[in-house]
Parts: C-alpha cells; sequence; structure tokens
C-alpha cells in the first residue's frame, strides 16, 4: 500500500464508514472516509486482487456488574471478524492481507484509556490473525481523518480538528439484538 | 453430580476461539478448540465430545461442510451441534439447518446466552 498514484477526487464515489460498520469494495472508484477520536478504523488491502475493506469500533463497556475486565472485546472482535470475512467472501485472501489501523487518541482525560484500549485491542487481534500491519497512526490526542481507496490500497490520514468527531461513547454490547439462540 | 460437558468449538479466527474459550471453560465446561472443519473432523474422529459449536466461514471445510459430514457417519449423526456466526441471512440458516444444524446463534455472542443454549442441547 503505498501513494504510487496522485491523491485526486475527480469522480470519486465516497461512502462514510460510520462507528459499528465493516464495509468491502473494490471498485476503482471508490473511496472509504472516517473521522476517528477515540475509536479505531482497520483498512485491510489484498494486492494480488486488489480488494480493500474498512471497519470502524469502539470497544463496548461490559454490561453492569459484569467482571469481564475494563472494556468488553466481544463487539471489537465482531467488527474485525465481520471485515474479515467480507474480504475473503470477495476473494481474498487470509495470509495476503495487508493492515493499516488508525484512530485510538485520547481526546481527553475522561475518555483517556479508551483510545488507548482500542489501538492494544486492534494490535493484538492482528497479531494473533496473523495479519501484518503495514503502517498505523495511533494514539496522541487529535482526531484523525481516513480517507481509504480500497481497491487500491491508498490511505491518506490527517489531523483534523477534535470538535469533527461524532459523539463517542462505548456502547453498551449489542446483547439485545444479538447472540439470541434459536433452537431448530 | 453429572461429569463435565465437552465442548468443542470450530473457528478459523483465533480471538473468537480465544473469547469461547473464557466464556466457556469460566463456566466449568471442558473445551477444545480447532481452526476450521477440516481439523475438527480429524479430532472428532479420536475424541468424545457432548456438543460442536461451530463458525460457517472457514478455509479448507466450511461449518455447513462440517455438519454435513458428521451427520453422513454414525459416530455424530445426534451430535447437538450449534451454529455461530456472523451470517444474518435466512437462507444461511435454512441452509444450516437441513444440513443438520441443532441451534443458529448470531456473533456478537452474549455469553449467557450461549452457555443456556449448550446446556439445553447436552442433555
Amino acid at each position: 500500500m503505498s501513494f504510487e498514484a496522485p491523491f485526486s477526487a475527480t469522480a470519486m464515489t465516497r461512502i462514510n464508514i460510520l462507528q459499528g460498520q465493516a464495509r468491502v469494495s473494490a471498485g476503482p472508484r471508490v473511496e472509504f472516509s472516517t473521522v476517528l477520536g477515540s475509536c479505531v478504523a482497520t483498512c485491510l488491502f489484498d494486492p494480488d486482487i486488489q480488494i480493500g475493506g474498512m471497519n470502524h469500533f469502539l470497544l463496548a463497556e461490559p454490561p453492569p456488574g459484569a467482571s469481564t475486565g475494563d472494556f468488553d472485546e466481544h463487539y471489537g472482535v465482531y467488527l474485525m471478524e465481520l471485515l474479515i470475512n467480507e474480504m475473503l467472501a470477495n476473494g481474498a485472501a487470509k495470509s495476503r492481507l495487508r493492515a493499516h489501523l488508525y484512530g485510538g487518541a485520547n481526546l481527553n482525560a475522561g475518555l483517556a484509556r479508551i483510545g488507548t484500549k482500542n489501538a492494544a485491542f486492534a494490535h493484538s487481534f492482528l497479531a494473533s490473525e496473523r495479519i501484518t500491519v503495514v503502517r498505523e497512526d495511533l494514539g496522541g490526542n487529535n482526531a484523525r481523518r481516513i480517507d481509504f481507496r480500497p481497491a487500491h490500497g491508498q490511505v491518506r490520514c490527517r489531523t483534523v480538528e477534535n470538535t469533527l468527531v461524532a459523539d463517542t461513547r462505548p456502547t453498551p454490547r449489542p446483547s439485545l439484538s444479538r447472540g439470541d439462540v434459536e433452537l431448530f | 453430580m453429572s461429569k463435565t460437558t465437552r465442548i468443542l468449538t470450530v473457528d478459523d479466527s483465533a480471538s473468537m476461539r480465544a473469547l469461547l474459550n473464557h466464556a466457556l471453560t469460566s463456566q466449568g465446561f471442558d473445551v477444545a478448540q480447532a481452526e476450521d472443519g477440516e481439523v475438527a473432523l480429524e479430532w472428532l474422529a479420536l475424541n468424545e465430545v457432548d456438543v460442536v459449536i461451530t463458525d460457517i466461514n472457514m478455509p479448507r471445510l466450511d461449518g455447513f461442510g462440517l455438519i454435513e459430514k458428521l451427520r453422513a457417519g454414525n459416530r455424530h449423526r445426534d451430535r447437538p451441534i450449534l451454529v455461530l456466526t456472523t451470517e444474518s441471512s435466512e437462507e444461511k440458516k435454512t441452509r444450516a439447518r437441513s444440513a443438520g444444524a441443532t441451534g443458529w446463534i448470531v456473533k456478537p455472542f452474549d455469553p449467557e446466552k450461549l452457555v443456556a443454549a449448550v446446556r439445553r442441547v447436552a442433555h
């Protein structure tokens, strides 16, 4: 992944990736964009078949009274798996995947640990899945805007005003609508 | 006192296997892990288990293939098999059901609901 071609804005279809989403595309004129505070975005790219994908997550807080540590990894694992599965379903090979990680900033003292926790989670997840991280821009105190062209593997990461970040609070784990068991 | 329920979890994601292992062993289950359908078949040929929990999207042999192969043989024809997947399509669910799955759970899983389901199907 590199900037081998000029990053021009001609006739691109821009798709915003919101918190909790994962999208994959091989469209040559598609650009995924997202603004990150303490959230982390993972960009995956398979150079052999020119396909890429991006997710955007914030680790959920565990249910009240739970003793599962400070943050619940279920939601992060889910969004990572969703992204990887979508890549594989479109012909990518896990062994060829290259990752970029962005975000995980600590925008204010009250949320100080969230960005760091998100970044650490993303790192450990990719390490355990044996996916190589080729570029990262994590941590710090500033919001970032990420523009990713999935079919080219090109990423542009810029610092932006912290006020541009959507209200990002750890969402409760979506256990009410997910995880339901249906026995046949 | 009944004996410990033995579970085989089948998932290509090491992170998901770790989450499942934690959720199930902390409730007293005996958990073994396989990284795809082929590994699961090899393990199941030699080991006894009470419940199988399997992902759908996996390399080599996917969850559908695993269920079909287990149901085709004698040894695991009646074994409870829970599917745990990111897939939410009705078509995939129907396919799992006709392949012989016992239940269907959409990720991200809720540990309490998963444990309750395992206890219910394990007899």
